[in-house]
């Protein structure tokens, strides 16, 4: 699974978690850009997020996400090298 | 707490609960409320309300866990089997998954009654420190 595909895949997930058809994300996406993205949903974003693709995240990847494409280049590489 | 971890806690559908949660709440649909109503339908008194058990969840979670700084960020619940006033229910829980990075934790539960039977089962999601 490609980085794109990662994205693609997270769009659902955030559709789904945070109620809204009409989220499309980007790579340069930021919770600053989706208005129901806030404290509270940004755990249950990640924890489906993990879910999804069986991989976990350290609280310094979490932390040190610049955008939603980072966190699918992490996600990429976790998938790659198990 | 970590994976794996299991919990156990008994709790009683008494009357003042049930009477509590109708008094808080306003739910008096006959089929809580009417003994009639609830026979004609089938069971053999009043039903309790299930979103009482969500109410021994959130004691379980807030009081029972080994720490007190938890709080339940979502919660879904299945009712399977009806659960009649003065019942002794045991609250069976589980850590499923520890989620390290947002300090999270699942918990999967099922509620059994006196004869073995699972009247309820579902999943909460809890932050915490781990």
């Amino acid at each position: 699974m490609n980085s794109n595909e990662i994205l693609s895949e997270c769009n659902k997930i955030f559709i789904d978690q945070l109620d809204n058809d009409a989220i499309v994300l980007k790579r340069e996406t930021t919770a600053n850009d989706v208005e129901e993205w806030d404290s509270l949903t940004h755990i249950q974003l990640v924890v489906a997020v993990e879910k999804q693709f069986k991989v976990r995240f350290t609280t310094a990847e979490i932390q040190g996400f610049k955008n939603v494409g980072e966190m699918c280049d992490t996600i990429e590489k976790k998938l790659s090298s198990k | 707490m970590k994976k794996g971890d299991t919990y156990k806690h008994q709790f009683k559908v008494t009357a003042e609960v049930y009477k509590g949660f109708i008094n808080v709440f306003g739910d008096k649909n006959p089929m809580h409320t009417d003994e009639g109503f609830a026979k004609e339908k089938g069971f053999p008194s009043i039903v309790m309300h299930g979103n009482i058990l969500n109410g021994f969840i959130s004691y379980f979670i807030g009081e029972c866990l080994p720490q007190k700084n938890v709080m339940i960020y979502s919660q879904s619940i299945d009712f399977k089997k009806p659960v009649f006033l003065n019942e002794e229910l045991v609250l069976h829980a589980e850590i499923e998954d520890i989620f390290e990075s947002v300090k999270s934790a699942e918990i999967k539960f099922y509620f059994e009654n006196s004869a073995n039977v699972k009247v309820a089962k579902g999943k909460v999601l809890i932050g915490t420190n781990l």
